[in-house]
């Protein structure tokens, strides 16, 4: 009686998805292409190896439900399970490249009729309750421990032993007979779209799949992001286990195209993301949600949710939908990896048209008046716009110009402000002030209403291109606790440098008067009675090290582009301060050096920090610096 | 028979303006994820690096353009179609279309702001493709309302003859917005200077508020009845706006200190509104389930006129300016009196449908976090009036102070799903039956 219960749990039918996934993921994806790498197998020979797969899979897939040689499912099944067990343990042996292709073929043969038999009967194999929840888990739990670092990192030797042990248990879990019946569905809610319609689809979302996939394994910022480090993988396995749950729950509440529709758009942003590195963590993430979502329908709907009349049409629907969708649209995916090196736009929105189609034909069904006007409104903009960029081509940019455009493209304005209020605390730290006359000129001015970061209106006067483009590149290491995200992205074209020429103009004719009241400055009583030397020394660390120090990132990073290399402030040489036997002169110096940093040089002011907080951090230097140093020059070279 | 019609005219309307609350919402809970996402980054700005190129300067674009012409512009709509009979007969059809155009446009602008377009120009930021999309989507909505208008010929004494009048001068103004939009939102042309600030003038103030006021004057002749009590604040009211007016041409367009007494007197002249507002709406009948809103609503706009006029003073606004203080101000009049507003209308409009709104959860956790949100924003802007770092770098009282402005954004965020998911709801209850059972069977 127990055991008749267990058996009707639908482990059985768990277990046998949960070892198809692994070995297709660690043993046919990952293990074998590791030792063809280790056996010199690469190039023109690698294609033809992957190609004998491919054949391989498509060749049974299509062909299993079509011949009637060993037609029982059990034996069908244990055949699959010990060719692909074979497959593997024969990948151990050296293999020269002949018998890399009959091996690569048996790999693809075996998994064809494997997961073409396994899915026409899974409905017997998965019990009689929550069937949709045991392909979910038994997907979820073959991502899993395929993410399991000990496992994914071993060496492919392993991951074959282990991927054909695991055949080998397949064949011991198959259950002893099986009760044929007609044809059994565990849900009540039929797909009704067509199946060549479905095919697309699934085509479409594992040729997303399979390119991104080759673009992470084959890209190494990616892949660092994405699956190294025991982290990383904990994290993909337990989403790749939610998301097959999740999505074995979303197929039993909702239809089959709404988790193909939710799978595509997961996995569109992350191939979206995938164009930028610098946006590898979101799409790290989203990349295995998508993966399950749809890997879950993938053996759920051939199995469970067709509306076939016969074994005999699921087990031909099994077979077209893994031989198109499985092997074709996973070459052509790989392919597109290979040779573009990135999933191009245009293609995520044809695979989205495809996917996302009954959705858009139900809304244009229900909503004609509502997309008429929408794409005529959308449709005229478009003309007059092009016919408006025709009739006002003027005469091209120059840079300052183009670096204006991209202050307003990137909002700039909503951190910066561009005006330094008359007899303000502004004069000092962000002037001179500029007149009502000047800002008129401008079109339109870029006064801004608020400041998240200081006040640009004159920056051309206080910062040397050099030092605004570090500070683009990483805004927080180079001025200490900033909050401004970095910027390179806008080097990767002729933006970055438009923009510090820009920036570099914003200075008005009263520069030099200006830079006169800057040395006129002394900290005030107040500041020297609260000065603290430890607190100096913090700052030091927080806002000057990174250039002052022997050590320092941005002084390493920049060091051939800088007029001339910052000091190492423990050493020396210091051009601009006084002797070391005139202490007075030498800290207010240094604490005007520290706040409005040196006129015509790379070395920038830190305005904003508090008079104490600057005499703090020239006492902290005076008392630290030598005294001397043998190249010590009272002037300038 | 006419009862049914009259029936089927009233659930057009009701369905209608539930679109329109709808739209509302969505934009509004947009907008709110968006401002909560970048209230995350100013305390944890690592987190930028996940945006790639959609930076927080681009994002900050579309936050403050979708609270503008999302969330407090499409329930404005909801009174035109109210005002022009476009909710009623035939042309309720094209209700659904013209707000479809309007979203799809400040969709499409949005992705436009986040690919670095932008005209430079805080909140008239259209610019290129979305610069002829949006006043296009405007047009729409403005040969709705006139074509509604050429429908609706009823009623020959003079009161309807005075009404045909106003719509008729109401069309012509609507026509003129598309194209201020577009003309405005070009490079030339900007407002008068504070020369001490870089701010707008006194004049330039008393002028967009005055307008605010002109149209809560409105209002309430699009929505609802006068009654018989207090005549006099009515007349009052409009004469009293007609000498603002006067007042605001006098004080010229010329950029002006706000340390001239003339400014900063000019602009005080707006707290007579304190008293007289609250006595204008008290002279019209509104719904029961209208009272919470329109109270919140009264209370906020006290609270805008005393704080924007204190906010204005010398010696004030020379230590508030660029800080985050005045984005509480901004806070107080768009989260606070104008989204109250907005509420109010919406409510008195849908009738027994304004359930949606008059949750006691939602109202209190709105106007509450929204008023932390300005005591918030002022104590912050106070501090960096005296120390201009205080927001620039990462300090533990700054960053205090933002971890509680995220929480108020939160509980914002969450009123406003509420409010959303029971749009959702009586969308679905208020769609005819025929496509209800469509889509059932489609399902």
């Amino acid at each position: 009686m127990w055991t008749g219960r267990l058996r009707n749990s639908g482990w059985q039918g768990a277990s046998l998805v949960a070892i198809t996934y692994i070995y297709f993921l660690i043993f046919a994806q990952f293990a074998f292409l590791g030792r063809l790498a280790a056996l010199g197998i690469a190039g023109t020979n690698l294609k033809a190896v992957m190609a004998a797969m491919a054949a391989g899979g498509i060749l049974l897939s299509l062909l299993t439900p079509r011949i009637s040689l060993w037609s029982s499912p059990l034996l069908r099944l244990r055949l699959g399970l010990s060719m692909s067990s074979a497959a593997a343990f024969l990948a151990l042996l050296p293999l020269s490249i002949s018998v890399a292709i009959a091996v690569a073929l048996l790999i693809g043969a075996g998994l064809g009729l494997l997961t073409v038999t396994l899915v026409t009967h899974l409905g017997q194999w998965c019990g009689e309750k929550n069937q949709l929840l045991k392909v979910g888990l038994g997907t979820g739990i073959g991502y899993l421990l395929c993410n399991i670092p000990a496992f994914f990192a071993a060496s492919p030797q392993v991951q074959a032993v282990a991927a054909g042990l695991l055949c080998l248990a397949g064949i011991g879990i198959t259950p002893r007979a099986i009760e044929v019946k007609p044809n059994s569905r565990s849900t009540d809610r039929p797909a009704a779209l067509p199946f060549s319609f479905i095919v697309a689809c699934f085509a479409a979302l594992v040729w997303l799949d399979s390119a991104a996939f080759f673009i992470i394994q084959h890209t190494a910022s990616l892949k660092a992001g994405t699956w190294q480090g025991t982290a990383h993988l904990w994290t993909n396995g337990a989403l790749h286990l939610c998301a097959a749950l999740g999505s074995a729950w979303l197929l039993r509440r909702r239809a089959l195209s709404f988790v193909l529709s939710l799978a595509f758009f997961v996995l569109a942003c992350a191939c979206l993301l995938l164009l930028d590195p610098a946006r590898i963590l979101p799409a790290s993430v989203l990349y295995p949600i998508g993966v399950s979502l749809y890997s879950v329908a993938l053996v759920a709907y051939p199995s469970l949710i067709s509306p076939a009349a016969s074994i005999a049409q699921r087990g031909r629907q099994a077979g077209w939908l893994y031989a198109i969708a499985g092997w074709v649209a996973s070459a052509l995916g790989i392919g597109m990896g290979q040779n573009l090196g990135h999933v191009p736009p245009a293609f995520v929105a044809a695979a989205g048209a495809i996917v996302l189609l009954p959705w858009l034909l139900k809304i244009c069904r229900m909503r004609t008046r509502e997309i008429g006007l929408v794409a005529v409104v959308l449709l005229a903009a478009f003309l007059i716009q092009r016919i408006h960029v025709a009739l006002h081509a003027g005469d091209p940019l120059s840079q300052v110009e183009r670096g204006r455009r991209v202050y307003i493209s990137e909002g700039c304005i909503h951190c910066h402000s561009q005006y330094v209020r008359p007899d303000t605390k502004d004069v000092l730290m962000w002037g001179p002030v500029e007149s009502i006359e000047d800002l008129r000129r401008e079109r339109p001015p870029l006064i801004g209403n608020r400041r998240q970061g200081p006040d640009l209106a004159e920056v051309g006067g206080r910062r040397s291109p050099l030092w605004l483009k570090m500070h683009f590149f990483d805004p927080a290491e180079v001025s200490g606790a900033s909050i401004m995200p970095s910027y390179a992205f806008l080097f990767r074209d002729g933006r970055g440098n438009d923009l510090v020429e820009y920036l570099e103009s914003l200075r008005g004719p009263g520069t030099q008067q200006h830079v006169t009241e800057e040395e006129q400055w002394r900290p005030s009583a107040a500041a020297l009675a609260g000065v603290d030397a430890a607190d100096g020394e913090r700052l030091f660390r927080r806002d000057c090290a990174t250039c002052h120090s022997s050590d320092g990132h941005t002084r390493a990073i920049w060091q051939a582009s800088f007029k001339r290399l910052p000091p190492d402030l423990s050493a020396g040489p210091f051009f601009y301060l006084p002797p070391a036997e005139m202490p007075e002169l030498r800290f207010e110096r240094l604490a005007q050096i520290t706040r409005f940093g040196i006129p015509g040089t790379d070395m920038a002011g830190h305005e904003y920090l508090t008079g104490k907080q600057t005499a703090s951090i020239a006492l902290w230097l005076l008392r630290n610096m030598p005294q001397a140093h043998p190249s010590q020059k009272q002037s300038i070279p | 028979m006419n009862a049914n019609r009259a029936d089927a005219s009233s659930r057009d309307g009701s369905r209608a303006i539930a679109h329109v609350a709808w739209h509302s919402l969505l934009w509004l809970v947009v907008g709110n994820s968006i401002g909560v996402m970048l209230a995350v980054l100013l305390l944890a700005p690592a987190l930028n690096r996940w945006l790639g190129e959609w930076t927080y300067g681009r994002w900050m674009i579309v936050h403050m353009n979708l609270a503008l012409y999302g969330w407090a512009s499409l329930p404005m709509l909801a009174f035109l179609f109210k005002v022009y009979g476009a909710d009623r007969g035939p042309a309720a059809a094209w209700c659904r279309p013209v707000l479809w155009a309007w979203s799809a446009s400040l969709a499409v602008a949005s992705l436009t702001w986040l690919s670095g377009e932008s005209s430079g120009k805080l909140f008239l930021d259209w610019s290129g493709y979305a610069r002829i999309a949006f006043p296009l989507a405007m047009l729409a909505l403005w040969l709705l309302l006139a074509a509604s208008f050429v429908r609706t010929r009823k009623g020959a004494d003079h009161a309807a003859w005075f009404a045909r009048g106003a719509k008729l001068l109401g069309l012509a103004i609507l026509l003129a917005v598309p194209l201020a939009i577009y003309v405005a939102s070009g490079p030339n042309g900007y407002p008068p200077v504070n020369p001490d600030t870089g701010g707008p003038t006194g004049a330039s103030q008393l002028e967009s508020s005055l307008f605010v006021v002109a149209i809560l004057l409105m209002l309430p002749f699009g929505l609802t009845r006068r009654k018989s009590v207090r005549p006099w604040a009515v007349g009052a009211s409009w004469v009293v706006l007609a000498a603002e007016a006067v007042l605001c041409i006098a004080l010229g367009r010329a950029d002006v200190s706000h340390h001239r007494p003339a400014q900063f007197l000019g602009l005080g002249s707006l707290l007579i509104w304190l008293p007289l507002t609250p006595a204008y709406y008290a002279a019209f009948e509104w719904r029961a389930n209208t009272r919470r809103w329109r109270n919140a609503f009264l209370w906020w706009w006290a609270a805008l006129l005393v704080s924007g006029w204190i906010l204005f003073l010398p010696g004030v606004l020379d230590h508030f300016k660029f800080t985050d203080g005045l984005v509480g101000h901004s806070f107080t009049a768009m989260a606070g009196f104008l989204s109250a507003l907005l509420i109010f209308v919406m409510v008195q409009l849908l009738g027994d449908d304004g359930w949606i709104f008059t949750r006691t959860w939602s109202f209190h956790a709105w106007n509450w976090s929204v008023l932390a949100y300005v005591v918030i924003m002022m104590v912050a802007g106070w501090l960096e009036g005296s120390e201009p770092a205080f927001t620039i770098s990462l300090g533990a009282a700054r960053n205090v102070l933002y971890i509680l402005r995220l929480a108020t954004g939160v509980i914002m965020l969450a009123a406003s799903l509420e409010w959303l998911v029971d749009a959702s709801v009586l969308l679905r209850e208020r769609e005819p039956v025929p496509a209800r059972a469509a889509q059932e069977k489609t399902a």
